[in-house]
């Protein structure tokens, strides 16, 4: 497939008076179009300082590159799906209205972005709730508006940043299930952030490993399970053996890190 | 589908109506017992009073009322404006905050006195009044409002493609409303007592001047029927900002997860 997206020599250093903190050193990734791709790794790695440089909110140190459809592009803001970890809704829009503020900013007209809103609001479970406002929602129910919010902005990139980080377990295993039948339905270039190895394998078609600070690729691997994937796939011979690989370059990483962190420790 | 409209009940609006009416019985039974009907007139001979003259108050209630509202309108417009500057700039709020807040420090009553000598004796010097005494803490709620915008969201918006106008105009104005209230509550009293005061620098209509003539001519049941109007003007313009609060502002206020 066709390379979608291309993050090239992609480093940040965070400076301040005197300090010097680089948070992601230069690294190279190639995503191709259509691809679910997931990044696992611990607290603290750089994992949304890479969004926020991809969704455009900060610069790449001089020497970065994001190229889009083989072309280099100077700012993505205005071109990538972005959603933060927090659904932030607006408590005075109804699920409809939130929804369609993307499209608003581009310009599309309200009656015209609540048509296509409307179109696709039972795929997200939300058929029926279109005039509710977030007071009345569930956490589940707003992480799917705001996904609903990503999915209607025109962009055929789309980063999710743990969007359901902060959902009970039964809600987001729910959840995971669905995302994966809504993606294979609408075929988007995904770049998922999550710190769940189980959720990562479950969503990808590969998956990206990532050390502590500063952050680099630790791994890059492609994940071999036929979709659909339902639920109980975690348990599978593949999964396990995928999980076990994953968490093994995790714990190295976090090894080596705490290691030199305490200096001469025993 | 928003909150239902919250009632109030029937407990609370009879503990209200005998409050109100056990105030007038008191009123009536001091006035017509204990003290002199030069101190305390009787609610009911300044009942009968108001209703006799009750063009002549509404004639005076309804200029008063109109330079306030006007002066209101405009301390909003000005407040809201001088907001959205200083909002948007660090440096014109540190440069010229320090002027406004000094020219607030001039007691009214000073500057009263020259905006007349300016503006004439007609109804625009009580406007200018009302919007001096008003437009300050607006400008400073509208501050406020304007910089509590969550950072995240505005983020989010960006990301969308949204300028500067696109963020003010879907996120911030909406923001800043809870904020912008607070002020605009307290400003229906200003903007009045900036009209009425106006009025005793210099005019020969209004309630300042009911009250004006009344005590020269040591009238008290009328100075009471101008004190009533005083509080029937203020509080009508309260409940009406309160009633447009509660109609814009209907969403529960936001928690800490958000």
């Amino acid at each position: 497939m066709a390379e979608k997206l291309k993050l090239q020599g992609l480093g940040k250093t965070f400076e301040g008076a005197g300090t010097r903190l680089p948070v992601l050193l230069p690294f190279d990734l190639s995503i191709p179009e259509g691809e679910f791709l997931t990044l696992v790794g611990p607290s603290g790695c750089g994992k949304s300082t890479l969004f926020n440089i991809v969704a455009g909110l900060l610069s790449p140190d001089p020497g970065g590159l994001i190229v889009i459809d083989g072309r280099p592009v100077v700012s993505t803001l205005g071109r990538v799906a972005y959603m933060p970890q927090r659904d932030l809704l607006f408590p005075w829009r109804s699920v409809l209205d939130n929804s369609i503020l993307g499209l608003e900013v581009q310009g599309v007209s309200r009656s015209e972005a609540r048509a296509r809103a409307h179109d696709v609001l039972r795929q997200f479970g939300l058929e029926g709730f279109e005039d509710y406002y977030p007071f009345a929602l569930s956490g589940g129910m707003k992480q799917r508006v705001a996904l609903l919010r990503t999915f209607l902005f025109e962009s055929d990139i789309m980063l999710l940043d743990e969007p359901f980080g902060a959902l009970d377990a039964l809600t987001r295993s729910m959840l995971q299930e669905w995302l994966a039948g809504v993606c294979e339905r609408y075929r988007r270039t995904i770049l998922f952030i999550t710190h769940d190895v189980e959720e990562a394998i479950f969503l990808g078609d590969r998956v990206v490993v990532m050390t502590p600070r500063p952050g680099r690729l630790k791994l890059e691997v492609k994940v071999p399970l036929e979709r659909p994937r339902s639920a109980d796939i975690v348990t599978s011979a593949d999964f396990v053996a995928l999980k076990r690989q994953i968490l093994a370059a995790i714990w190295e990483e976090s090894q080596r890190s705490s290691e030199t962190g305490k200096g001469a420790a025993p | 589908m928003r909150p239902a409209r919250r009632r109030v009940p029937a407990r609370l609006l009879a503990l209200q109506a005998g409050t109100v009416l056990a105030l007038l019985a008191l009123g009536e039974f001091g006035a017509r017992l204990v003290l002199p009907a030069a101190i305390l007139p009787a609610p009911s001979t300044i009942g009968v009073h108001i209703v006799h003259r009750r063009d002549i108050l509404l004639e005076a209630a309804a200029y008063t009322m109109s330079n306030a509202v006007q002066g209101y309108v405009a301390a909003l417009a000005v407040g809201v404006a001088l907001g959205m500057l200083f909002a948007h700039s660090v440096t014109l709020q540190r440069g010229l905050f320090p002027f406004f807040v000094a020219s607030q420090a001039v007691p009214v009553i000073a500057f009263s006195a020259i905006v007349i000598l300016w503006l004439g004796n007609g109804p625009l010097a009580k406007v200018a009044i009302a919007f001096y005494l008003s437009f300050f803490p607006i400008t400073v709620s509208a501050v406020k409002g304007l910089q509590s915008t969550d950072p995240m969201s505005v983020a989010l918006l960006r990301t969308f493609g949204a300028g500067a106008w696109q963020v003010l105009w879907k996120l911030r104005l909406r923001v800043m409303l809870p904020f912008l209230f607070v002020s605009l509550r307290v400003a229906t009293t200003t903007a009045l007592i900036g009209a009425i005061v106006g009025e005793w620098f210099g005019d020969n209509n209004g309630i300042g001047i009911v009250i004006l003539q009344a005590l020269q001519t040591e009238d008290t049941v009328r100075l009471w029927s101008g004190i009533v109007a005083c509080a029937v003007m203020g509080a009508a313009f309260y409940g009406a900002v309160a009633a447009v609060e509660r109609r814009l502002l209907w969403w529960p206020a936001p928690t800490l997860e958000g």
